[in-house]
């Protein structure tokens, strides 16, 4: 039988993500300046909200779940990728903290960036001086090139799970259930408030953030 | 004939003149082209401090009034920084071959740009914020408008 195994918000995060990072590269490529400005407070306030349900979330979604040593991750390629809780297995785990961590950089790489021609800017450029700017756009574009490998990395994995292993990734991200060994506990969800509180919190931090509010204020 | 069309005409003429005559030697070419590029950064630098001066809820006007002069004050030479024999056959450049096939479309859009700079360098003189902002997000787009055809995107 299929049991829960990723909640609802945890995978609204995911795929609001896949969205507004495409979105965000193909605004930048096309000079959409205003709109990139939105997309890229839209991705800062879904990384902020996934890091507050890692903490108060479901199961599944909370990083003492899934945040291990390398040891675990050792152990689990020598068991042949077993993995028979519901949740994150050790590799997937390192793919999301990776992902998580190179997109908040670049966020805020792109906070206090400013365009080559000087005519758009991220909304605390007046914060730093014109050589970090500049410094933090070249890391802006290059990380972004980083993060293209990541996401390369982390679709090749789901395929290679897929034909190597006959393991369905893809599936469970979009329905939230698996079918989960007889004996394994399924996912224990959060509370809905607590995820509404948790996006309301995500979207006054980052307009707290973009306004310039104090320290951040000039 | 007005002004506007006196500068075009001259500028062109000048534009013209440049572009049929010898191009440069490689080793003057390359001075020229290194010299573009620090002029064209330092209106970089210009606009920069413009823009995150504005972005502040009270704007160095000082700030603002230096970079805006310094913009006016080099902006009509810079047709001139783009002589024949320095596009990117030559080195290192991200000036594209295309400036030297339309002369005459580069030399009024490079004029748009002094006009540009003439009124934001007015604005950021009376100091009216109001106005500093709207010349400068004009002054943007004659940047754009150049930029768009005639700069190759960063070498990756």
């Amino acid at each position: 039988m299929k049991q829960r195994v990723w909640d609802l918000p945890v995978r609204l995060f995911h795929w609001t993500l896949v969205v507004l990072v495409a979105l965000a590269w193909w605004s930048a490529e096309e000079h959409k300046d205003d709109l990139h400005l939105y997309l890229g407070y839209g991705v800062l306030s879904l990384l902020l909200f996934r890091i507050l349900w890692g903490f108060f979330g479901s199961s599944t979604a909370r990083f003492s779940a899934f945040v291990r040593g390398p040891a675990a991750v050792i152990r689990y390629v020598r068991d042949r990728f077993h993995w028979p809780t519901a949740g994150h297995a050790p590799l997937g785990a390192l793919s999301v903290i990776a992902l998580i961590a190179l997109l908040l950089v670049i966020v805020g790489t792109g906070l206090i960036a400013l365009d080559e021609d000087g005519f758009f800017g991220g909304p605390l450029a007046s914060l730093v001086s014109i050589s970090t700017s500049d410094t933090a756009r070249e890391l802006h574009e290059d990380l972004f090139k980083v993060l293209l490998a990541l996401i390369a990395l982390h679709v090749a994995a789901i395929l290679l799970y897929r034909l190597a292993l006959g393991r369905n990734l893809l599936g469970p991200m979009i329905t939230g259930k698996a079918e989960l060994a007889p004996g394994v506990g399924p996912m224990r969800p959060g509370k809905w408030w607590v995820a509404l509180l948790c996006v309301v919190i995500a979207i006054a931090i980052t307009r707290w953030i973009i306004g310039g509010a104090p320290p951040f204020g000039t | 004939m007005n002004r506007k069309s006196v500068f075009v005409v001259s500028a062109f003429a000048l534009f013209a003149v440049a572009a049929a005559a010898a191009p440069l030697a490689k080793p003057q070419a390359l001075v020229v082209m290194k010299q573009r590029h620090e002029k064209m950064e330092a209106f970089g630098d210009a606009t920069k401090a413009i823009y995150t001066n504005l972005q502040t809820s009270s704007p160095d006007l000082n700030v603002i009034r230096k970079a805006s002069a310094a913009i006016n004050q080099q902006a009509p030479k810079l047709v001139s920084w783009f002589p024949a024999g320095t596009g990117p056959n030559v080195g290192k450049t991200r000036a594209k071959a295309e400036i030297w096939q339309k002369p005459e479309d580069f030399v009024v859009k490079a004029h748009d740009f002094t006009v540009a700079a003439n009124e934001l360098d007015a604005a950021a003189k009376r100091g009216d914020v109001g106005q500093i902002k709207t010349s400068f997000k004009a002054l943007g787009g004659t940047c754009k408008a150049c930029h768009d055809p005639y700069r190759a995107p960063e070498k990756d």
